[in-house]
């Protein structure tokens, strides 16, 4: 495929994988490959599949069609079904509820999987004195899970999943029952501990946040089907779709519907932008940033007027949401600005748009 | 005081103020019904006579026959039902919890009923099938039919912990499927993501993590064995086996009442104490529940070729235990002779007139005027416990709950479940040692209804109490306190919020009691007189000088009772809580 390949197999090869229940397809025909040592983030909203795709990886769940390799080596086929057993993959995963067992102590809990490897006992002691050390989880190891917070619980799970060194790591939204503060708090951490295994990662979750921040790969998933994979910059620079374009990015980005008018494409009764970005479409959608979008009117440049919602005030300058008819449009204005909700607001498009899109959903322009 | 304080005698504090009064009458009533009797039965047999009974039983000649002998017989049974019903509870729970067992449901549903079965049921039918000649009088089904049944397999320990293990398995069952449906599924893979067989997986993760429930279940099915009269009575008694409820009732029954006593104390001593020390053994920094987790999802086993073998033997444990009893007595109470269940039918054991041929002249058991008093005592008995229980649960979990942390609170809720360990034959024999006598003005209640009915409401108050706070619990603090924000009154709120979300878990508890009741010998067994008899006890009566069929009617009248009491709570409670689903 690649013709710069080292012959070097890919860490982690999804091919055509697709996963059934009964009539409902939660997993549509989905490819994607990262290197050893990468952090690959698969993101989308609840339901979209991301789940069901890790424990195949985790060889939990068998495929129905295509194939999971790992270095090579054919873990799972929707032939073959799970063809390496769940713990004979060199895999481990962090569960979102922890999974810890509640009749270990902490240690216990890391040392059984040892156990189970058959570890040497000196061996097995340590190991788990030097992750509960990585952790910085040491002063818990007699404790029982019950007896520790959920932030600690967290530490003792991902403690547990890489005493083994697995070469590859699986979180199943880790973060998603810790509260604000502890999550951004473990975020770092885990980054950490992925720079100290060195293990490639795979790491589900429903917050985009996360995936921008923590992932070398990012793969946005919609109703199963794999809606663009690349490098987190190159996903919210370039969105292949307007999923991916209005999912990624903090304040989301704005996605007008506009018609050709004459030689002009037109929101409503404003036109916007010349209609030879996108030639022979009569109807497209433009993506413009909150940041292209400024409260106020500029000379020479198109502008609406919207209803006031809401303002929330970021880095000194204020991040402003108006009203539309259904449409929301999010703008920046300097410094501080409020205003009652309902008030009129102007909002000009300062710059052209960053994207076309098809009605479809389909990128138009590059 | 600040302005604050015009605001502070709200309906809240007004409540609290009157509310003082309530706390000292249920103080009053535990007391009464709870530690009254046991201070009494306790000082009874510190009397002269007394301690001459403490000699008696535990050092004398007699000792070997009054105590030793029925404790060994005791601890037996308890300990050979205990195990039989982990391995039954424990295999049926496994079955239906943790594989892909066909027909779940319906093994779960059997699994459940021997509850609502009187274990005398089970005890009569052992013995119209088992019973042999040794004692004279007709023998049994198999013997009749040629089929030789020994001594231990007819009489004494053997049968009794047959009958016993299947009308307590669906105890341990219901308890330890609670528990393996706790361990999440989670759990599991996080076992198998580390590379452990299944196997290693059961031994290692699932069992250790239900390990309380089966302590919990193992404890509580031995103290039921321990505390049982109707099935050693039915099935050791003739041949002389006594265990302490049975020798217990024997010295009540003779009026050597002090001995009897004693006795009770005993009883109450072992099975408290084998409680007590579960109790060590689960509570504690390894009382474990399971933390966090999904929930609901539990991991299934696919059993292979075994599916359908495990589900037969399942249903065929289901059958035996439930099934094969009821039909046995149907057959029985129509059968002249118990050889021939299946012919020459009659309704003479039911209408017949007396005089003929058929049971020494005895006429059918709706032609009994007692039995038709002993219905509608039953009845008036089930449903007035019931009332009573309830009323009392929600009183005393509402003071409770309300005033946690508290030295009252704490009090009421020991007391409260002082009964659970004392077998009830023993708590009898606690009220006869109260009421037996006139108390100053007050007459001797003994042997009239009301004393039934507060000993009872006395040994359900366990219950009562905890299916009051679980009534509670399903109305949340914010939910009264939103009605209490838009103005409604105390009353108000009871009759419109609070009564009907509280109503379907007090029409279950109530109907549990009822059935309890219904189905009740060991208590009734002892305060039970001619003027107030009750089903269980005329069917104990008549099975005690050998009319087995009539015996066997009654005990289907009681199903019959209890199965419409289930099935009216049931559909009563779908009626007045329509937004869930049954």
């Amino acid at each position: 495929m690649n013709a710069l390949a080292t012959g070097a197999a890919d860490a982690i090869e999804i091919r055509n994988l697709v996963k059934r229940f009964g009539a409902f397809t939660a997993v549509k025909d989905v490819n994607i490959s990262v290197p050893a040592g990468s952090f690959l983030v698969l993101v989308g909203p609840s339901g979209c599949g991301k789940s069901t795709l890790l424990r195949m990886l985790a060889g939990l769940e068998g495929p129905s069609e295509g194939e999971i390799a790992f270095v090579g080596q054919t873990v799972s086929s929707g032939a073959g079904g799970v063809i390496a057993d769940a713990g004979r993959r060199n895999a481990g995963l962090v569960f979102q509820s922890y999974a810890l067992w509640p009749h270990m102590t902490v240690a216990g809990n890391i040392a059984w999987p040892l156990k189970v490897a058959r570890w040497p006992r000196e061996r097995r002691d340590r190991r788990v004195k030097e992750v509960l050390a990585l952790l910085g989880i040491g002063a818990l190891a007699e404790r029982y899970p019950a007896e520790i917070s959920g932030g600690q619980q967290q530490r003792v799970a991902i403690a547990r999943t890489i005493a083994p060194e697995p070469s590859i790591l699986l979180f199943d939204e880790p973060l998603s029952n810790l509260d604000a503060k502890l999550r951004i708090e473990m975020r770092s951490e885990l980054m950490r501990i992925h720079r100290a295994t060195g293990a490639t990662s795979v790491y589900v979750t429903h917050d985009q946040v996360e995936a921008m921040t923590m992932a070398t790969h990012v793969a946005v998933l919609n109703n199963g089907r794999v809606e663009q994979f690349g490098k987190p910059i190159d996903l919210l620079r370039n969105p292949a779709t307007t999923f991916v374009a209005t999912f990624l990015g903090t304040p989301p980005a704005n996605l007008l519907p506009a018609q050709r008018v004459g030689e002009m494409f037109a929101f409503g009764d404003t036109p916007l932008v010349s209609g030879s970005i996108a030639p022979g479409h009569a109807e497209v959608q433009l993506l413009y940033r909150a940041e292209d979008v400024c409260v106020g009117a500029v000379a020479d440049k198109p502008s609406v007027t919207a209803r006031f919602a809401e303002a929330a005030p970021i880095a000194g300058r204020t991040m402003v949401t108006a009203m539309l008819g259904e449409l929301r449009i999010t703008g920046m204005a300097e410094g501080y600005f409020s205003a009652m909700p309902g008030d009129p607001v102007t909002l000009s498009f300062i710059r052209t748009p960053d994207a076309v899109f098809a009605v479809s959903g389909e990128r138009i322009t590059q | 005081m600040t302005s604050t304080s015009t605001f502070a005698p709200s309906g809240g504090s007004r409540l609290l103020r009157s509310g003082f009064i309530m706390p000292a009458i249920l103080v009053a009533i535990v007391a009464v019904l709870v530690v009254a009797p046991l201070v009494r039965i306790l000082l009874s047999t510190l009397t002269p006579a007394g301690i001459e009974a403490w000699q008696a039983v535990l050092v004398s000649p007699l000792s070997f026959n009054l105590w030793w002998r029925p404790l060994f017989n005791t601890m037996v049974l308890g300990f050979g039902v205990a195990s039989g019903c982990l391995i039954l509870g424990g295999f049926l729970a496994w079955l239906v919890v943790l594989t892909d067992v066909p027909g779940r449901r319906l093994l779960g549903l059997m699994a459940t009923l021997p509850y609502m079965i009187p274990s005398f049921a089970a005890a009569l039918a052992w013995g119209t099938l088992f019973r042999n000649s040794r004692l004279g009088g007709s023998a049994g089904f198999f013997e009749t039919n040629g089929l030789a049944i020994p001594d231990w397999l007819a009489w004494g320990l053997v049968p009794t912990a047959i009958v016993l293990i299947a009308h307590y398995y669906s105890l341990a069952y219901t308890i330890i499927a609670a528990a393996l449906s706790s361990v999440g599924a989670d759990l599991v893979e996080a076992g198998q993501m580390a590379g452990a067989r299944r196997p290693r997986i059961f031994f290692g993760i699932i069992l250790p993590v239900v390990t309380p429930a089966l302590i919990a279940a193992a404890s509580l099915t031995f103290a039921g064995a321990v505390a049982n009269f109707a099935a050693p009575a039915l099935l050791g008694l003739p041949v002389r086996m006594q265990t302490l409820s049975t020798r217990l009732f024997g010295m009540i029954e003779t009026g050597q009442n002090e001995r009897g006593f004693v006795l009770a104390l005993l009883l109450i001593t072992v099975s408290a104490l084998f409680l007590w020390m579960s109790d060590r053994i689960v509570s504690g920094r390894k009382a474990f529940i399971t933390v966090t987790g999904k929930g609901g999802r539990t991991k299934r086993f696919p059993l292979g070729v075994w599916r359908w073998p495990l589900f037969a033997i399942a249903v065929a444990i289901g059958l035996l235990a439930t099934v094969t009893p009821v039909l046995v007595l149907a057959a029985s109470s129509l059968a002249p002779q118990s050889g021939a269940l299946f012919s020459n039918w009659t309704l003479h054991f039911w209408i017949g007139e007396g005089g003929g041929e058929i049971a020494q002249g005895q006429a059918g058991i709706f032609r009994n005027p007692v039995l038709i008093d002993a219905i509608w005592n039953t009845i008036r008995l089930g449903l007035v416990v019931a009332l009573t229980t309830m009323l009392l649960g929600l009183a005393l979990a509402y003071t409770i709950v309300q005033r946690r942390g508290s030295l009252l609170a704490t009090i009421l809720s020991q007391l409260a479940f002082v009964p659970l360990l004392v077998p009830s034959i023993a708590f009898a024999a606690a009220y006869i040692a109260l009421f037996g006598a006139p108390i100053g003005p007050l007459p001797s209640l003994y042997g009239t209804f009301a004393l039934l009915v507060i000993a009872a409401s006395a040994h359900n108050l366990p219950f009562a109490v905890q299916s009051g706070r679980s009534v509670l619990g399903q109305i949340s603090a914010d939910i009264e306190e939103s009605a209490r924000l838009t103005g409604a009154g105390p009353l108000r709120r009871l009759f419109a919020i609070i009564f009907p979300l509280a109503i379907r878990g007090l029409f279950a508890g109530a109907m549990l009691v009822f059935v309890k009741m219904v189905r009740d010998l060991s208590l009734v067994v002892l305060l039970f007189t001619a003027t107030s008899p009750v089903l269980s006890m005329v069917a104990y009566r008549y099975a005690a000088e050998g009319f087995m069929q009539f015996a066997n009617a009654i005990t289907l009248v009681i199903l019959i009772v209890c199965l419409a009491a289930s099935f009216l709570a049931h559909s009563l409670q779908n009626r007045v809580q329509k937004w869930k689903e049954s």
